[in-house]
């Protein structure tokens, strides 16, 4: 076995958890190879002073910050428990698009040259409003004079008037 | 009450991988935040130790990959440790007081999951079956991230004592 294999074998070799076979395929390596020895004494050392690593008490000042979470909680939680329902998602994601395109319009170099553009759409569009209006009035004029022609065309056409030519005679 | 039972735990974990006393104090605040916020998504079939830790490890590796810029340094290997540590006599500090200074700064240098890998296994003393539940990882990728963490802290050891010895 080569140092690379020795050396994937040394953590567990120090927990014990090696098969016999590969134990003393490292120890027999340690014997004859001094970087590897030197590893393995340490990693036992590294080991050793991370288990030696003291556990520190927890301060009287964090205690009672940590007692005080649950009140936090109550006093914010309803405010987030409220803004966070699956309901006002939809809402939630709308916004977050509105305010993207606004910082968009608001933070761009060029927005003297935007509003001149939206400026330009806008009366182009009330422009197309005021002809499809003034289409829609001729229209209506059309219709208006041809109304009683219509109608009269309707009158003798009579739809419902049925066959007369076979009512029986009085 | 929760506070009592595993602040204690929570915080050392804290500690021991933000390698700050004042972060670790916000960060034990934020974790037992979050663990009221979520408590009723408990699974009461689940080990309640392993639940709240999978919570902490989770939140701290996130909250490490936000902030890692900001982090190229621990608190130094200072009073507070060295004063909690009262297992060791004095002769046995003066020979590895070096080396705990050595290891715990060292621990910059593993990434944040090899990290909270070895702080579980060998900080914590937990089982590697236990830490594959907390990290949510197969046992074998556990094993390989303790053993690759150690192996870092070795290298390291041995560059910073050679540097020492000027060699």
């Amino acid at each position: 076995m080569g140092c690379e294999r020795i050396e994937e074998l040394l953590s567990p070799y120090l927990e014990k958890e090696l098969a016999k076979k590969d134990e003393q395929a490292v120890e027999n390596h340690v014997l004859t190879c001094r970087s590897c020895a030197e590893l393995l004494s340490l990693l036992r050392e590294a080991k050793e002073t991370l288990s030696s690593f003291p556990e520190l008490d927890v301060s009287e000042s964090l205690r009672e910050k940590l007692y005080d979470v649950p009140q936090k909680k109550k006093r914010f939680g309803s405010v987030f428990d409220f803004l966070l329902r699956p309901s006002l998602q939809p809402v939630m994601a709308a916004v977050t698009v509105f305010c993207v395109i606004l910082s968009f319009y608001m933070f761009h170099p060029q927005r003297a040259a935007i509003n001149r553009s939206i400026e330009r759409q806008f009366h182009i569009g009330i422009s197309k409003v005021e002809k499809l209006y003034a289409e829609a009035e001729s229209i209506t004029q059309s219709l208006g004079e041809y109304k009683d022609n219509i109608l009269v065309s309707l009158k003798n056409l009579n739809p419902f008037r049925g066959d007369e030519d076979e009512q029986p005679k009085t | 009450m929760l506070v009592d039972a595993y602040s204690k735990k929570v915080f050392n974990i804290a500690y021991q991988f933000a390698g700050s006393y004042e972060e670790a104090e916000d960060l034990t605040q934020d974790i037992f935040f979050k663990l009221y916020n979520s408590i009723d998504k408990y699974d009461f079939e689940r080990n309640f130790t392993a639940w709240l830790l999978t919570l902490a490890r989770n939140y701290l590796i996130d909250q490490y990959r936000k902030t890692k810029w900001e982090k190229k340094t621990r608190d130094a290997f200072d009073e507070r440790l060295l004063q909690a540590d009262s297992r060791s006599s004095p002769e046995e500090n003066v020979l590895t007081q070096e080396t705990k200074k050595i290891v715990w700064e060292s621990f910059n240098h593993l990434s944040s999951e090899i990290r909270m890998a070895v702080i579980l296994r060998d900080i914590q003393g937990k089982k590697y079956e236990e830490i594959a539940e907390i990290m949510d990882l197969p046992l074998g990728t556990v094993k390989s991230r303790v053993n690759r963490g150690r192996l870092q802290l070795a290298k390291v050891l041995k560059e910073k004592r050679e540097k020492s010895n000027g060699m």
